[in-house]
């Protein structure tokens, strides 16, 4: 009965509870030695009472259980976070509120795939930009500084002595815009990734770190092969890492390791900086690009401080049968 | 005493021009030729012999490295200097093993191209100060890619004219294209697409034109 009770439609159930609860005030009336008198005498005001709220408890108590999964479905709804996905509602309870749990359930799926696929398109219109903006930059304004120096080259032969330093100068102005472009173009599309693979990529990403901060990047790169939409997410982590250590950390060293980590690759970015502020993880900007790229290729991004001081960025891909 | 004559090839017109004065100044050289892709450049050669043949790395229909290999192939007199973009042991290498006599990056091409020249014509190989090491990296990744870093031919699995054809699909020549810019049948062309396809294993343009990119016969 009270298994049949579980699964019953919720009309229903409460359509029996509140049937039930008139049944027994009216077996209570007919049968018990009860009488209410016109005016009401004060002891069967307080039969009556104590009748009502007998009867109320009886609602209550029968009422409750049905409703309870309705508040599981709630709390579940107001925990949802759109960066952890997977989260799902349980399906129990009598078939309405099941039905209403699978059918959230199924609205979730179907944001989270529009969500992965909607996040997708922009970083794939964004990678796009960045690879004709590289071009662009190398193909003409790289050649432009090509042609200027080679016209410069052709001056020097004709240049009186005493213009011979500032014509120096100028050279040295066009070599450092030169190589300026080329290190944009490379840090908007990293060419050495489609050349050379990701563990080169990343080699050069703490090579770049170390010029540019002073701070030496201690590596330790497995090369493991992986396709092209993780490559480029573990590049990108790892660049971004990077470009906040360098920005906010004061780091005095930084670690940077990729490697298979039981049946897992793991990429990890460790400074002994001054830490996170608090909040940081929900509100950069940076971080955040982290997580949808992660979600792209489900995998796990966690950013933390570490015990002793510093940040720890980590990304966990999907372990894969046969790596 | 006659001039040294050479011929200059790069896709920006900018450049081709900067190469053009500067090299028309010095005694002694003097500029017979321009081409802005490799298959002029070859023909160019070809069609007039030169003494030094600058070559950028990248350019469209062949790229300067194929271009090198035929110039140095069946002009074996012709010196060839590689002009390039890119500091990266990989292109040296390749460089070299077309039979390139120098390479010279375009961020120091005011210093060195001149050094460069002389150097060539002098038989001598000139490398950018950097590319020794480069190379040598290069040169390990190779052994602990293939096991033996000498033998080329063993890790390619495409012959010289099969990455030709490869490098014009990836730019999206049509078979009958392909085969007018490098003078063979639409038959053999459709032919080296089937073979080229089963021996990398890949189904389609896609696949290939990444291949492509890996291999640096085309800009990504």
């Amino acid at each position: 009965m009270l298994s049949r009770l579980g699964t019953m439609p919720l009309f229903w159930r409460i359509f029996l509870t509140q049937f039930a609860v008139l049944v027994v005030a009216f077996l209570l009336l007919v049968f018990a030695p009860v009488t209410v008198s016109i005016p009401v005498a004060a002891t069967e005001l307080v039969v009556l009472l104590c009748g009502m709220a007998a009867l109320a408890g009886l609602g209550l108590m029968l009422l409750r259980p049905a409703l309870r999964p309705l508040q599981t479905v709630t709390q579940t709804m107001r925990r949802i976070d759109p960066l952890a996905p997977g989260q799902r509602v349980p399906v129990v309870g009598e078939p309405s509120i099941a039905a209403l749990a699978q059918a959230f359930n199924e609205m979730l799926q179907r944001l989270e795939d529009e969500r992965r696929e909607s996040a997708r398109r922009a970083l794939a219109v964004q990678e796009d930009e960045r690879k004709r903006v590289a071009r662009e930059l190398h193909d003409e304004v790289g050649q432009v500084f090509t042609a200027i120096m080679l016209q410069l080259e052709h001056l020097a032969a004709s240049i009186p002595p005493e213009l011979r330093g500032e014509l120096e100068e100028l050279r040295e102005t066009a070599r450092i815009g030169a190589t300026d472009v080329r290190r944009i173009a490379a840090r908007l599309r990293p060419q050495v990734l489609d050349d050379l693979g990701l563990d080169s990529a990343l080699t050069a990403l703490a090579s770049a770190h170390a010029d540019q901060t002073g701070v030496i990047v201690d590596r330790t790169l497995e090369s493991i092969a992986l396709d092209a939409e993780q490559e480029l997410v573990v590049y990108r982590v790892a660049q971004e890492a990077l470009t906040n250590v360098a920005r906010h950390a004061g780091a005095s060293a930084v670690t940077l390791t990729f490697r298979r980590e039981g049946r897992s690759v793991v990429l990890r970015v460790r400074d002994d900086g001054r830490g996170l502020p608090p909040g940081a993880t929900r509100s950069s900007n940076g971080i955040r690009g982290m997580r949808e790229r992660a979600l792209l290729i489900g995998a796990a991004l966690i950013v933390r401080n570490v015990e002793g001081g510093g940040t720890e960025v980590s990304l966990r891909l999907p372990p894969v049968e046969g790596r | 005493m006659a001039s040294t004559r050479i011929l200059v090839a790069d896709d920006h017109p900018i450049v081709l021009a900067g190469l053009r004065r500067l090299l028309d100044a010095q005694s002694g050289y003097a500029v017979v030729a321009e081409a802005t892709d490799g298959i002029e450049a070859v023909r160019a050669t070809l069609a007039e012999p030169v003494d030094l043949a600058i070559l950028d790395v990248s350019m469209p229909r062949k790229t300067g490295l194929q271009a090198a290999r035929d110039i140095t192939r069946r002009r074996p007199d012709t010196r060839v200097l590689m002009l390039s973009m890119h500091a990266d042991g990989q292109y040296v290498y390749e460089a070299l093993a077309v039979g390139a006599s120098g390479y010279v990056l375009k961020t120091a091409i005011d210093r060195d191209l001149l050094d460069a020249c002389r150097a060539a014509l002098r038989g001598e190989p000139f490398l950018y100060p950097d590319a020794e090491r480069a190379l040598l990296r290069e040169r390990l990744r190779r052994s602990e890619a293939g096991g033996d870093g000498d033998d080329d031919g063993a890790h390619e699995p495409l012959s010289p004219r099969e990455l030709e054809v490869v490098k014009l699909i990836a730019e999206a020549y049509s078979n009958d294209e392909i085969a007018e810019q490098l003078v063979i049948s639409k038959k053999t062309v459709e032919r080296h697409r089937a073979n080229i396809l089963e021996k990398l294993g890949m189904r389609d343009r896609v696949e290939l034109t990444r291949f492509a990119i890996r291999r640096g016969l085309v800009e990504p």
